[in-house]
């Protein structure tokens, strides 16, 4: 029963565990020293060793590594084979107390079975007895109740007797089982003992396996760093020795060097020496000068000192007057600086009112001048109408005039045919057909002119006489003029604007330059006709005045084509010359500005009228009848009058006749009133004032 | 400065001890009435702690001292072993642990004041992780109770004594350790010697419900262990009962008790109602029933690593219903079967688990007679199979030409597992 226990107590000192995690600890140390091998050829691959030395690294540590790994299955299989030999015991045991198990359950049935046979061969007898007990009750003698008690009592007996053999079997069993039992547990401490002994053994079997395995292992790093620390060392020694001659080399060189250096030290020693023994005699005699020198200059200083202690005492004189000097300017610039306060003051003010002023007489002058448009306004209105009731009156007047002349000749004419009875011839009267005022001839502008020059073949004969009258004027031939204004077409074109040529383009060559020139007149400052042909003239004697200087200039050159170029200068200016003359005309001819302004004015619209005229108008309508004729009227006039006079005094004896007559009829109307009962006598009276009337 | 005295050879100034050095002797002095540690310059206190005596009462020095070099001379005072490895290299764990171990196990019901034990939970209640009661007194008998010890002889185990036969109730320590993860409990006497008796190896129906309620009641318990403690079909229902769904548990260890089939039923039911990585039933008294269940169990399990159900009695009925869950599962590791009374029938239908599974890598089969044809076909299920890593036949009567080639084949799983963890690494 107390096996368990001991079982138990096997378990807790299984070392199968600790092996395993010694033996997983043993495997990461071997992985590590691999890694770290590993990672040690790496590095040295990096620096870059020579090729052999490298291979052999690999070898050693291949080494190492194989050793370690065999070491390490050596090892896994020596801790498999003692656990398995320690756990032998264990399951030996296992198997032991399995075995006793099957044994005891089988011990039990046994006993079981036994049990129950005794129990029931117990039972049996029990009711037997019990049975026997009512029998016994129905016996009546002593005798058979003695024999049957007895007979209990056997049976009774047989059971104990049986009991007890089953009890003493069953102690008997127990005390097997008890023996077994101790046996057992002295079993297993021999087992215990066994399983430390072999444990132990295992241990120090394992320790020594270790320990030789960690020799070897050893060993085999050991050799490795050996080959490998002699290799290095041989490195070493070599680089050492290198690095040792090199130093040697090093130092004879420095020596050298320090030698060379040291004689050189030496001659610029001497060298300096001797110069610092020149620079110092030199120095010292410059020294002396300088001394002889200092001490003049402290006597110069002294006496300047004195000198200038003087004028420090007068300058200190004038500093007091300078001071008082300056409080009197201060004060005057105080009281200036007051007079100009003042003064600014009143410039303000006056600043002030003089602006008012200016902005009252503005206003003024923009007043003024609305009123002056406005009287403009009104005097051109009242011009106009002037100029109306001028024309009315004029043509009243004239109508008048012309009646009054229409009479006259009519009267004459009629005097000439009737009183006279001679045939009228009409005189010439021009003014008859024409009626209105005067007009103004009309200035002719130049561009006008132009264009009448250009326009020269178009208009043919009609413009020869006018071109008589102008050549006359002008002295200069329209041809030529025309010449040149075409010159001046072609040359001045600078003076027109560029867009006005481009919109000109497409036009006829005559309108091109007709505008050309209009354009060219207005920049230059021609206006009229006049001026035109002044500058045509102008161009040509300058033509020949240049002619002559390029005569002069060009002497030396043939007559022949002297002659010819005189002859073409004539005609033509040269186009070279052109601007120049133009220039010399303008300087002589430019027109002043206020003679253009009053032009201006009359354009404005007050258009003066020119009167001269007017009166050898009216004086030739009033000379209609010449001297002779009205000599004649008035000797005519004087016999008219005279048979006007006869006439009238014949003209008043009719009329006395006619009344002389009528005092004739009315005396015979009464005369025949009286006649035929009165009437006869009035009217025999009538009658005969009748009769006188006829007379 | 003091003249030096020329005679004495021997004096020198560094003799006379300075006032730091006083003044710290003062406080290791007084340190158990006026602790004063942290306050001091480190090498101050480095000082202090190497001279502080390991005997300073732990309400002093538990919570204050947290340096590793006082706890190891505290230890090495008090045990002459001592392997700090097992203790995750904390020697004040270790002493803590230590301390109440011994505390629990000379702990005597009725006897003894639980204060003693309440005293200390405040102070290593943060440093204990493991707990390795390895003995529990029963309460002392009072003289009459002798003459009921004849009768428990021929009585059976089950604890129908009355209530003074308890022992250490869990319930009081168990939830008031917050870093506790292991239990390992033997409800026993050690080292009884002459003095046996039986009613010194007593696990008591309040007993097992105590505990079981202590279990419960602590969520960061990871592996529990109860051994030679007469667990018995009921016993083990209760401690399942209260273990079921439990957090944190991966490891539950029942070996050496009397668990029979109806205790493997609930240890079945618990495997698939827990995140069990590792259980350990060894050495009871299953048999093919039980086996059965847990098989059914393990067959739907995807936690469970380890199984060991070494020396129990599930026969061949069991061992083909656990080699038939095999082919189901695709979890399950570690598989010991030892001395199991199986034969023939297992090891076919092994082999043909050994054929479908791919992830138990180490099988126990000593000591179950399977014979030479079982051996061959076994032999054959391992060449079929490469994960198998340890397969243990010794004394199952298998032929030596199935041995050799069983080795062969695991030689080279062998192999190839270590390549693949070559490369992976």
């Amino acid at each position: 029963m107390h096996q368990p226990e001991l079982f138990a107590g096997d378990e807790a000192d299984e070392p199968g565990p600790s092996v395993e995690s010694t033996n997983q600890e043993e495997r990461i140390t071997a992985r590590r020293i691999r890694i770290a091998a590993r990672n040690e050829a790496k590095t040295r691959q990096l620096l870059g060793e020579d090729s052999q030395g490298k291979e052999d690294i690999k070898e050693e540590t291949r080494k190492s590594q194989k050793e370690v790994e065999q070491r390490e299955r050596h090892m896994a299989k020596l801790k498999s084979d003692g656990l398995e030999m320690v756990t032998n015991i264990q399951v030996a045991a296992d198997a032991r107390e399995s075995d006793r198990r099957k044994e005891q359950e089988e011990a039990c049935r046994l006993r079981r079975e036994i049990l129950e046979n005794e129990a029931k061969s117990s039972q049996e007898k029990f009711e037997e007895i019990t049975r026997k007990w009512t029998d016994a009750k129905m016996k009546q003698t002593p005798l058979d109740l003695r024999d049957a008690l007895n007979n209990q009592q056997q049976l009774c007996e047989q059971i104990t007797a049986d009991k007890n053999k089953l009890i003493s079997e069953l102690q008997q069993e127990l005390k097997a089982s008890d023996d077994r039992y101790v046996k057992d547990l002295k079993r297993q401490v021999n087992d215990i003992d066994l399983l430390t002994e072999r444990m132990e053994e295992q241990v120090s079997s394992l320790k020594k396996s270790y320990r030789e395995d960690l020799q070897l292992i050893e060993n085999s790093f050991d050799e490795e760093r050996r080959t490998l620390l002699t290799k290095n060392r041989k490195k070493w020694e070599h680089q050492m020795k290198e690095r040792s001659e090199k130093e040697l080399r090093n130092m004879m060189k420095g020596l050298n060097l320090l030698e060379e250096y040291e004689d050189l030290l030496q001659k610029l020693r001497v060298q300096t020496a001797e110069e610092y023994n020149i620079d110092k005699i030199s120095l010292d005699t410059e020294v002396q000068d300088l001394r002889k020198k200092v001490q003049q200059v402290k006597f110069d200083c002294h006496v300047k000192e004195e000198k200038l202690h003087y004028n420090f005492e007068v300058l200190k004189k004038r500093e007091e007057e300078n001071t008082i000097l300056k409080s009197q300017m201060k004060r005057k610039i105080i009281r200036m600086q007051d007079v100009l306060n003042n003064l600014k003051s009143k410039c303000g003010n006056q600043e002030k009112q003089s602006k008012a002023e200016n902005q009252s007489l503005s206003n003024d002058y923009a007043r003024i001048k609305q009123q002056y448009r406005d009287m403009q306004k009104k005097a051109r209105h009242f011009a106009a109408l002037d100029a109306e009731h001028f024309e009315k009156l004029w043509l009243i007047c004239e109508d008048e005039v012309k009646a009054l002349a229409h009479r006259a000749l009519e009267t004459d004419r009629i005097i000439h045919e009737q009183q006279l009875g001679l045939p009228w011839v009409s005189p010439l009267v021009p003014f008859m057909e024409r009626s209105g005022p005067i007009k103004q001839q009309t200035i002719r502008t130049a561009t006008q002119t132009a264009a009448d020059i250009l326009q020269d073949d178009t208009r043919g004969h009609l413009l020869e006489e006018s071109e008589g009258l102008e050549n006359t004027g002008g002295g200069v031939n329209r041809r030529t003029v025309k010449r040149i204004l075409e010159l001046l077409c072609d040359e001045m074109g600078f003076l027109v604007e560029s867009k006005l040529l481009k919109l000109l383009s497409h036009l006829e060559k005559n309108e091109q330059s007709l505008i050309k020139l209009d354009a060219i007149f207005s920049a230059i400052g021609i206006e009229s006709e006049v001026d035109a042909y002044k500058m045509a003239e102008f161009f040509m004697n300058y033509t020949q005045h240049g002619g002559e200087q390029r005569e002069h200039m060009e002497e030396e050159e043939t007559t022949s084509e002297q002659g010819e170029s005189v002859e073409e200068l004539s005609d033509l200016i040269h186009p070279n010359d052109l601007l120049l003359a133009l220039k010399d005309f303008t300087g002589q001819y430019c027109r002043p500005y206020d003679v253009q302004a009053s032009q201006k004015s009359s354009v404005l619209g007050l258009e003066m009228r020119d009167d001269s005229e007017d009166e050898a108008y009216w004086e030739s309508i009033a000379n209609v009848m010449p001297e002779s004729k009205l000599k004649l009227w008035s000797a005519l006039d004087t016999a008219l009058n005279k048979y006007h006079t006869a006439l009238t005094e014949r003209a008043e004896l009719l009329v006395e006749t006619q009344d002389v007559q009528q005092q004739n009829t009315e005396l015979r109307q009464l005369l025949q009133l009286y006649t035929s009962s009165k009437a006869s006598a009035e009217t025999e009276t009538q009658t005969t004032r009748m009769r006188q009337f006829p007379m | 400065m003091r003249s030096v005295i020329a005679e004495d050879p021997d004096w020198s100034l560094a003799l006379v001890p300075s006032l730091t050095t006083l003044s710290l002797q003062h406080i290791i002095k007084h340190f158990e009435e006026n602790p004063i540690l942290d306050e001091l310059m480190p090498n101050y206190k480095a000082y202090v702690l190497q001279r502080l005596p390991a005997s300073l009462p732990l309400t002093v020095s538990a919570n204050l001292i947290s340096d590793e070099s006082y706890w190891k001379r505290c230890c090495e005072a008090r045990w002459r072993l001592c392997d700090v490895s097992t203790y995750g290299n904390s020697w004040k764990r270790m002493f803590f642990e230590r301390h109440l171990e011994n505390i629990i196990e000379l702990f005597i019901p009725d006897a003894t004041d639980t204060k003693t034990v309440l005293d200390l939970v405040p102070l290593c209640r943060n440093y204990i992780k493991r707990l390795n009661v390895s003995q529990l007194l029963p309460p002392i008998k009072e003289p009459p109770s002798f003459d009921e010890d004849d009768r428990s002889d021929c009585a059976s185990d089950m604890g129908s004594e009355g209530p003074s036969i308890d022992h250490f109730d869990f319930r009081i320590l168990l939830d008031k350790l917050p870093n506790l993860e292991e239990l390992n409990v033997a409800y026993g006497v050690k080292g009884c010697g002459m003095n046996f008796e039986w009613n010194l190896f007593e696990f008591t129906f309040r007993d097992c419900e105590s505990l079981a309620k202590a279990l419960n009641s602590c969520k960061t318990l990871q592996v529990f262990r109860i051994h030679r403690s007469k667990v018995d079909d009921e016993k083990c229902c209760m401690l399942v009962s209260q273990l079921l769904d439990h957090p944190s548990l991966q490891e539950l260890d029942f070996s050496h008790n009397h668990i029979n089939d109806h205790g493997a039923r609930a240890i079945g039911k618990l495997l698939n109602r827990s995140r069990l990585k590792r259980l350990v039933v060894c050495n009871n008294q299953i048999r093919a029933s039980g086996a059965q269940a847990l098989a059914h169990a393990l067959a739907r399990n995807a936690t469970l690593i380890s199984l060991n159900l070494r020396l129990n009695r599930i026969g061949d009925e069991g061992g083909q219903a656990l080699a038939q869950a095999l082919i189901k599962n695709k979890t399950l590791v570690d598989l010991h079967l030892g001395g199991n009374n199986m034969s023939e029938p297992t090891a076919v239908a092994l082999s043909q688990a050994l054929v479908e599974n791919w992830t138990l890598k180490s099988l126990n089969l000593s000591n179950n007679r399977l014979g030479v044809d079982g051996g061959k076909l076994l032999e054959e299920g391992m060449s079929h199979n490469s994960s198998v890593l340890e397969c243990d036949i010794r004394l199952t009567d298998v032929g030596q030409d199935s041995e050799y080639c069983i080795a062969q084949a695991l030689r080279a799983n062998q192999l190839q597992a270590a390549r693949k963890n070559q490369s992976q690494l």
